[in-house]
């Protein structure tokens, strides 16, 4: 069982070791309205694949069985779950309520 | 210990390869759909089949859970089959699409997030010079290998800042399994046109791997063949 804030809290430390990597003020101190990815977004693309790459392994180690967060659905939704925090927090908890039922 | 994931592992290079990074020291884990015969303390083998998108990353996620770090990919598991273009059966063509691309596309898509994750890795797409050869009679085979280049090519790119080098390394025929059904005829004139008169020995395609694991001499993105390309 995983809830929303803590899913949010790994996204948030994740931003934040990020952000101490690259340099990036925003990133580590991301909130739910810090942009992903798009326009005035501070992550790039290979930053956004990092960031999902960690939080795979991060869900997988929390939950014990494996989280692919990237498929087609995901992919093709009108507004994409990678663009705000907040978007991929509610994101991840569907993803994960999904995979238990 | 350096860690490697070989793919194809069951015989022919693969297995060579295997065996020659056991005798460096390395860790190896093989992926291959039927068991090797490789008996090593540092040999672990998966049972799969790299066409399976799921069971490859249930194999990688394995791994990751045990906190290994992974220094080498090579994506090597492949099947090749000659026939004139317009004789070539479809169901041919798809399956060696699926087993030498896609095969290829997963092991690199999983292995690549766990690189990733480490900011560091190599990953070697084995190619051939039948590519650059445009070799008549091998049409189904030739594009699933220039498909593997491309994505070699385009992986370079994407993960060059992460640390990931990602290199092509191709051959022409070497002696092992896959080139029995080729004519000794038509071996020789491929053989000729690269500039290795004697042919390729399965010793010498794994030295050639073994030297271009050293990430200092080579660059990201290149195909490096083993013999003359014009």
């Amino acid at each position: 069982m995983i809830t929303r804030t803590q899913i949010l809290t790994l996204i948030l430390n994740r931003l934040k070791m990020l952000g101490e990597e690259l340099h990036k003020p925003a990133l580590v101190e991301a909130t739910e309205q810090t942009r992903l990815f798009g326009d005035k977004a501070d992550l790039d693309s290979m930053g956004l694949v990092t960031l999902i790459a960690d939080l795979e392994y991060d869900l997988q180690k929390k939950l014990g069985w494996s989280v692919t967060l990237v498929d087609e659905k995901a992919m093709s939704r009108l507004t994409s779950p990678f663009r705000r925090v907040d978007f991929l927090t509610d994101y991840l908890v569907e993803v994960v309520n999904q995979k238990k039922t | 210990m350096p860690n490697a994931i070989i793919t194809g592992t069951s015989r022919g290079l693969g297995r060579a390869l295997a065996e020659k990074l056991l005798n460096e020291g390395w860790n190896v884990w093989g992926f291959s759909r039927k068991a090797s015969l490789i008996k090593h303390a540092r040999f672990t083998e998966q049972l799969l089949d790299v066409t399976d998108e799921s069971a490859v990353q249930q194999a990688v996620n394995l791994m990751s859970n045990n906190a290994v770090t992974f220094d080498l990919l090579v994506n090597n598991a492949g099947a090749a089959s000659m026939n004139a273009l317009l004789l070539t059966p479809a169901k041919t063509a798809e399956a060696l699409m699926r087993l030498n691309y896609l095969g290829s596309f997963h092991t690199l898509q999983a292995v690549g997030k766990l690189m990733v994750r480490q900011r560091r890795g190599l990953i070697i797409n084995i190619t051939t010079v039948a590519v650059p050869l445009a070799l008549a009679g091998e049409a189904a085979y030739v594009a699933t290998k220039a498909a593997v280049d491309a994505l070699t090519k385009v992986a370079a790119q994407e993960l060059q800042s992460q640390g990931i080098t990602v290199i092509g390394l191709g051959f022409g025929p070497i002696e092992t399994d896959l080139i029995k059904a080729v004519g000794k005829e038509k071996l020789a004139l491929i053989n000729q046109r690269i500039g290795r008169p004697d042919g390729t020995t399965l010793n010498q395609a794994v030295d050639f791997i073994f030297e271009h694991v050293d990430m200092k001499s080579i660059t990201t993105g290149q195909l490096y063949y083993l013999g003359k390309i014009n």
